[in-house]
């Protein structure tokens, strides 16, 4: 079975390869059998309506073509566990949603179709990604994932505090510590900063705009290990920990696990936090509930003054990590050829703006098709201008170098956050911290095979 | 009269063989019924068991093929610090937690040992945190030791009532974050061992509380004497299954504090995990999980040939 399928792939390929190069009309999508069945995994995000949007589009496609798709979610805290649950009992779906480091991740393990050819092949109909995100989709000169959308991380401030302190939003890490240290007032509960080192994408994630920001990757640009026994990783880390210091966060900011950044910004109890769109779209949906005209005011209020700005920038330019989410096809589909045709529909910018006009800025496209069509929507106000332009800061994982399966587990091994913790908990020093962090990064490079 | 004799000897040899037939027909009877007991044991535990040794000798990596390493994963977590962090932090959080419902579980059966109205209601009420959903408890848990303003529940008793300026970071530090999953913990196994014990007290003859009394033994020197050898055998059971599923606890470390901060509340499960599922290196996750099992056995033969020298 498997044998056939990869020749009827194959097959495919050739025809398509053959068809460029006779500069024959090239289909838009590969045609789909009727009564076709698919099975299709998406993340399920905070914000309900996209989560709704993705799968009526998906039902649309469905429709259309008199197939089925069968639509599964999971979740950032559930993906990993999911997937791998898949790969090893190999009941993987036709295609996946994959966030920033699983194309590496799973091409490696041979789980996912080589795409090389028909990225090509609806690249007319739904456009090209910058190639800062084309580069989490491909392993060496191959595709095996289309890009989607950019889920960025932001810095979001409350203006009216930083107006009545005379101070400018921070556009660098230093402005933003600056400032921690301005706006504190423990004594009324108020705290300068609320950034947690933890095992979230809130922790790891801003940990690595902080590292690219200030020029420091565990991996030069072939992907092999770097150490980072750097003058710009001790001031990385220096950064990291003296937010920790003279009482500039709420004294549980490192216990955080995931939602309490949001509650506590949302509460205004910190100044400025990192954080996706879903502050905004909890303050957009709060005003929507608003009881009586007060507390309408308020949140009127509450909405007009939280700024999402992007990451602060560092002595290198401005890096921000995201979770770039794409498209792949799981080598144990039974239909790739309609599974091709599904991801081509989803990502037409159609479909695309269809799916980011239910996502409170959330979804910010990276295909420039889709990009062209979102502007009007991104012109909504100033923090949706932010959020339009996630894909243009975008570092991947692994930076410089691209996104391996190796700079994916260090990610994933927690080290990043765990070495400030060293610092911030067990009284280490910067040095110490940065040389197990070090050691650590190696090891992973040195016995990862694949 | 001859025919007894030869009808006699022909006559011992069926009777032989019946008996072996019938013996024969036993024991295929007798392991036609042990026959779904052992494939239920091959397969619910000598095959995971061998499995995961197995795994433990391999670099297996999800997504690809198990190679044979020996005894490599060991002999790197041996030298790991974030293994022997976690081999503190699990023996701390067993025994913190065990200890405390040893100590909780006896006051509450004496408490309601003596009590004789409503004792059923206050056992199925006892027994409330033993049947609620760990993740549940987890989470109230930790809503509790919040330093949220206005919602964590200790700080807000404690700021309403003017005890505190500024709400306490009870998880914050590692000490107060291992405190925090420890009493989950407790509160969430306390009554196993309540009812456990009140069932053990009800076992000790009055007449050996009697016969102390009249020996002028006073309250304390009655529980030294009477009640806690009474109770020795049920302790030791109990202790011995909540240190099994306490130290192969997952939920509560998970669900509060995700192992933090930093590595602070890091056990085994929830360390396996991360390297499991996480890193996706599931040769080293199972050795993690493996790395506990010697303890237990251990223990557990230990403990069964006290019990059975007891008996003897």
């Amino acid at each position: 079975m498997l044998d056939s399928r990869i020749s009827r792939r194959s097959l495919l390929a050739g025809a398509v390869g053959t068809s460029a190069l006779l500069t024959l009309p090239r289909p838009a999508a590969p045609a789909v059998k009727k009564g076709t069945s698919l099975k299709l995994w998406i993340l399920k995000t905070y914000v309900e309506p996209t989560n709704k949007a993705i799968e009526a589009s998906a039902q649309r496609w469905a429709q259309k073509n008199g197939a089925s798709v069968t639509v599964e979610y999971f979740t950032f805290e559930d993906m990993q566990t999911k997937y791998v649950a898949a790969i090893e009992s190999n009941s993987t779906p036709d295609i996946g949603q994959l966030e920033t480091s699983a194309p590496a991740r799973f091409a490696g393990m041979g789980q996912l179709i080589d795409l090389t050819t028909f990225a090509r092949q609806i690249e007319g109909q739904v456009g090209k990604a910058p190639a800062n995100v084309t580069a989490v989709t491909m392993v060496g000169d191959k595709v095996y994932s289309l890009p989607w959308y950019v889920m960025g991380g932001f810095w979001y401030v409350w203006r009216d505090v930083f107006e009545k302190a005379k101070l400018k939003m921070p556009s660098t890490f230093e402005e933003a510590k600056h400032a921690a240290t301005v706006l504190n007032r423990p004594k009324d509960n108020f705290y300068g900063m609320g950034q947690s080192w933890n095992r979230t994408s809130d922790g790891y994630g801003v940990m690595q705009s902080l590292m690219y920001s200030y020029g420091v990757g565990w991996a030069g640009k072939d992907g092999k290990y770097k150490s980072i026994k750097t003058p710009a990783m001790q001031s990385v880390m220096k950064w990291a920990t003296d937010i920790y210091k003279d009482g500039v966060q709420p004294a549980d900011t490192l216990t955080w696990t995931g939602s309490g950044n949001n509650e506590n910004f949302i509460a205004k109890n910190i100044a400025q936090t990192s954080n996706g769109p879903s502050i905004t779209f909890a303050l957009e949906n709060a005003l929507a509930k608003a009881t009586d005209a007060k507390d309408r005011k308020a949140k009127e209020e509450a909405l007009a003054n939280h700024v999402a700005l992007p990451h602060p920038a560092g002595p290198d330019g401005r890096r921000m990590w995201a979770i770039a989410m794409s498209f792949g096809i799981f080598k144990t589909s039974k239909d790739p050829e309609a599974a091709m045709s599904l991801i081509a529909h989803l990502l037409s910018p159609e479909e695309t703006v269809a799916v980011m006009k239910d996502s409170y800025g959330q979804f910010g496209p990276v295909l420039d098709k889709a990009r062209a069509a979102s502007k009007d929507y991104f012109n909504k106000n100033d923090n949706y201008r932010t959020f339009g332009r996630a894909a243009e800061w975008f570092a991947p994982t692994g930076w410089p170098g691209p996104t391996t399966a190796a700079a994916a587990e260090v990610q994933a091994s927690n080290v990043l956050t765990d070495a400030p913790a060293k610092v911030i908990v067990d009284k280490w020093s910067v040095d110490q911290a940065i040389d197990w962090e070090d050691k650590k990064i190696k090891e992973i490079y040195d016995t990862l095979r694949g | 009269m001859a025919l007894p004799h030869t009808v006699g000897i022909p006559a011992v040899r069926p009777r032989a063989s019946v008996w072996r037939r019938a013996r024969t027909r036993e024991a295929g009877t007798a392991l036609l019924f042990l026959l779904p007991l052992f494939v239920l044991v091959v397969a619910l535990i000598v095959y995971p068991v061998y499995r995961a040794v197995w795994l433990s000798l391999t670099d297996k990596l999800v997504g690809y093929p198990e190679r044979f390493v020996g005894l490599r994963n060991y002999a790197y977590l041996a030298q790991d610090d974030t293994f022997r962090a976690v081999i503190r932090n699990s023996v701390v959080f067993t025994v913190g937690s065990v200890g405390l419902k040893v100590i909780t579980g006896v006051l509450m059966a004496l408490v309601l040992n003596n009590v004789i109205r409503g004792r059923n209601f206050l056992r199925g009420l006892f027994l409330l945190p033993w049947i609620t959903s760990t993740v549940i408890i987890a989470l109230t848990w930790r809503w509790m030791f919040d330093a949220f303003p206005g919602r964590g529940f200790f700080n807000s008793v404690l700021l309403d009532a003017g005890l505190l300026h500024r709400p306490i970071a009870f998880m914050a530090t590692p000490e107060g974050a291992m405190m925090a999953v420890i009493v989950a913990n407790w509160w969430r196994g306390f009554p196993f061992f309540g009812v456990s014990f009140l069932a053990g007290l009800a076992a000790i003859p009055r007449e050996l509380y009697e016969a102390a009394s009249v020996d002028g033994a006073s309250a304390g020197r009655r529980f030294w004497h009477v009640t806690l050898p009474g109770l020795k055998h049920v302790m030791i059971v109990t202790t011995l299954l909540s240190f099994i599923l306490t130290i192969n606890d997952f939920n509560i470390v998970y669900v509060m504090t995700r192992g933090g901060p930093g590595t602070a509340t890091q056990i085994f499960a929830t360390y396996s995990y991360q390297v499991a599922f996480g890193q996706l290196r599931w040769g080293r996750g199972v050795t993690i999980c493996l790395f506990v099992v010697p303890i237990l056995v251990l223990g557990i033969v230990l403990i069964s040939h006290y019990l059975l020298r007891d008996r003897d």
